[in-house]
């Protein structure tokens, strides 16, 4: 979960971090009192849970009134991959000098905690990693392990910082440490740390990842108002919709519904449709053990879709049983009707007896279940999903 | 002959007086498993289902020899747990619950090294060997006795392949779930050597899934397995930048993506499902 720059330059100043004079501000009143205070020129910084923030052009400078107020005005109409912007975070100008890069991550690669140091920063350190990996320096450490004094004057020395800057960079490399540590990161970054013309070290920018799965660890956070938040930038109102359903749904731009059981199928049969030459319209996981509610849901949301031509529907009853997923298919159709085409298919827990509730239903009211078509083990997934392909196509 | 699990293995439930624990209890013994024992500390003394429960993971091992811990506790005291486990000397520890902080499971992964033990999950199934035990919550209804081993990132898709493996008669050795959290306390390579070394394994379905490096970093194992290897991976067609599900299931820039598995796997030898129905055709190739 990503944190905005002036939460994460919160969390940094009480770990000893140096950061430049700033003020958050919520509104364009807010922002021209900030500057005031602060003395122009001023930095005009967007807040949104987004990186690319500089080159979607969400970074100004300020150097006179009219600046001002073009930067602040601008910044408020401006939507940065998708997300608009709400607030702003006005910070007293810097002289820079050089430019460095401090960051520490877990490297998935081998589960150690890298704290990495470059001269080349301002940048985009994937680039620097690309092009030009010498520049590149790293402590690797276990989770457990102590980041010492030295092995910061190591990485100062690597990134050629000067002598008597050595104890500065080892403190704010201690400190964002300590962070990282204490509040269960998975990123912390400062790029750039900026050594500036008066011969400071203050971090310019504050990039934070935390581990969701550890907030309940932080209570203070909350009180920050800090809490659980989506990253995935704008939400369609179909996955608004979702969310609160607790359903885990995503909106693609094919025309196949999809129904399945279990997030590893839900991503697989995605493929499947695509092998076969359809294209879903939807990701869609149902969690555990659904209730029969939550299965009409599922089939609400694809129904209430317009660009679904077809459902794909496949259950593997694990903990969860395909009677009871019958059942929901069965209270949606008679309460709502569906007025898409769909094939499904049943396996694994109880699906004789899914099979056969879908039979008696159609004994009773045949018109519901005129356009359903539905099958037990013995037709493969792979089947299926052809005939999902076929009926979109018919559809059209 | 299996891995991890058999017939013979001593399996407590940590957890096994809440709800979970006690309903997937149950289900273990219906199928055969040998459960000796559970914990619930504070709750020692008392039974469920007939089985003792202790307060702590020693106590199992030293009164029944356990070897095998499933645990079932909320994720915030599952690290905890499965530290217990390996401190004791449990050999293979199966972590059910999702969500665990990655912190904690780094530094399970770092004492399970240490110490020899396996671990896998969070957010794992479980791990069956047909026919003789089921620890976790697979449902044991695709699953049947034979000659192929599957490891797997998801539950659903171990319950697929091992529905095409039944049904082709192949059959399986052992399945594992490594489970679907962002830091597993094992991956492929761990599996794929445990399979190697099973000599009732004739060849290993893995099935694997966008995000993370896991596929790309068994690519020596792969390379290394005297038996052949068959993959899946799913995600091929999944939009960038977006969670499917599996908090793993994300995929960054070019970082874990479905491409950068399948190049990595084939190049190893490995052999690529696209579909399950591939498997069987892919197997019978294979002479298997």
């Amino acid at each position: 979960m990503r944190l905005y720059e002036f939460e994460a330059k919160k969390l940094f100043g009480k770990f000893g971090i140096p950061l430049p004079e700033g003020r958050h501000a919520t509104g364009k009143d807010d922002a021209f009192r900030a500057s005031r205070e602060l003395g122009l020129p001023v930095m005009v910084k967007s807040q949104v849970l987004t990186g690319g923030r500089g080159k979607a052009g969400g970074i100004k400078i300020a150097q006179d009134k009219a600046e001002l107020s073009n930067s602040i005005e601008e910044l408020f109409n401006l939507k940065i991959r998708g997300l608009p912007v709400t607030s702003l975070l006005i910070e007293k100008a810097l002289n820079i000098d050089r430019e460095i890069y401090l960051g520490i991550t877990i490297n998935r690669a081998d589960y150690k905690l890298s704290i990495i140091a470059s001269e080349a920063g301002g940048v985009d350190i994937e680039s620097v990693a690309r092009k030009n990996p010498e520049k590149i320096h790293r402590v690797e450490l276990e989770i457990d392990d102590e980041f010492y004094s030295f092995q910061a004057f190591q990485l100062a020395n690597k990134i050629n910082l000067p002598s008597e800057k050595l104890r500065d960079f080892s403190k704010i490399a201690s400190g964002l440490f300590a962070f990282f540590k204490s509040y269960d990161a998975k990123l912390a970054e400062i790029n750039p740390l900026v050594l500036t013309a008066e011969g400071e070290l203050v971090a310019a920018d504050a990039r934070v990842s935390l581990d969701d799965d550890s907030l309940f660890r932080h209570p203070d956070l909350k009180e920050m108002g800090i809490e659980k938040r989506h990253e995935e930038g704008e939400l369609t109102p179909r996955e608004i919709q979702a969310r609160e359903w607790g359903i885990s749904y995503l909106d693609l731009d094919g025309d196949i519904g999809m129904f399945p059981g279990g997030a590893g199928f839900g991503i697989m049969g995605n493929d499947f449709i695509q092998y076969f030459g359809g294209k879903a319209a939807n990701f869609m996981d149902s969690g555990g053990g659904p209730s029969p509610e939550k299965i009409a849901r599922m089939l609400m949301l694809l129904d209430d879709n317009p660009q679904v031509k077809a459902i794909f529907g496949a259950r593997f009853g694990g903990i969860s049983r395909c009677d009871e997923f019958a059942e929901g298919v069965i209270k949606f159709l008679k309460e709502h009707g569906l007025s898409k085409p769909m094939v499904m298919r049943m396996t694994g827990n109880m699906w004789q007896e899914g099979v056969r509730l879908f039979e008696e239903a159609r004994k009773e009211s045949p018109g519901l279940f005129e356009r359903i078509e539905y099958h037990g083990i013995e037709v493969p997934i792979e089947e299926i999903a052809k005939r999902a392909v076929e009926l979109a196509r018919e559809a059209k | 002959m299996a891995i991890l699990l058999s017939g013979q293995s001593k399996v407590i439930v940590q957890g096994i007086t809440g709800t979970g624990g006690s309903f997937h209890t149950k289900r273990m013994l219906d199928y055969g498993t040998n459960v000796v024992a559970g914990t619930s500390p504070g709750k020692g003394g008392q039974s469920i289902h007939g089985i003792p429960v202790r307060d702590t993971v020693a106590e199992c091992v030293e009164e029944f020899g356990a070897d095998f811990s499933v645990i079932f506790l909320p994720a915030a005291f599952v690290g905890e747990a499965a530290i217990e486990s390996i401190y004791a000397g449990i050999k293979t520890v199966a972590v059910v619950p999702e969500h665990i902080p990655i912190a904690d499971m780094m530094v399970v992964r770092k004492a399970a090294a240490e110490r020899g033990a396996i671990v896998i999950g969070g957010n794992t199934a479980g791990i069956i060997t047909p026919g003789e035990a089921n620890a976790g919550i697979i449902p044991e209804i695709a699953f049947e006795s034979g000659r192929i081993g599957t490891v797997s990132r998801s539950g659903s898709l171990t319950y697929y392949v091992a529905d095409t493996l039944t049904r082709s008669r192949y059959g399986e050795t052992t399945c594992v779930g490594l489970g679907g959290d962002p830091v597993l306390g094992s991956t492929f390579d761990e599996i794929l050597q445990e399979f190697d070394r099973d000599d009732a394994t004739k060849a290993v379905v893995m099935v694997g899934e966008i995000g993370g490096v896991y596929e790309e970093r068994s690519v020596p194992a792969v390379k290394a397995m005297t038996k052949p290897v068959i993959f899946m991976i799913g995600g091929v067609f999944a939009p960038p930048g977006k969670r499917m599900g599996h908090a793993g299931a994300i995929v960054e820039g070019n970082v874990g993506t479905a491409q950068s598995k399948i190049e990595a796997l084939k190049s190893a030898g490995a052999h690529h499902a696209k579909t399950f129905m591939d498997i069987p055709e892919i197997l019978s190739k294979l002479g298997i």
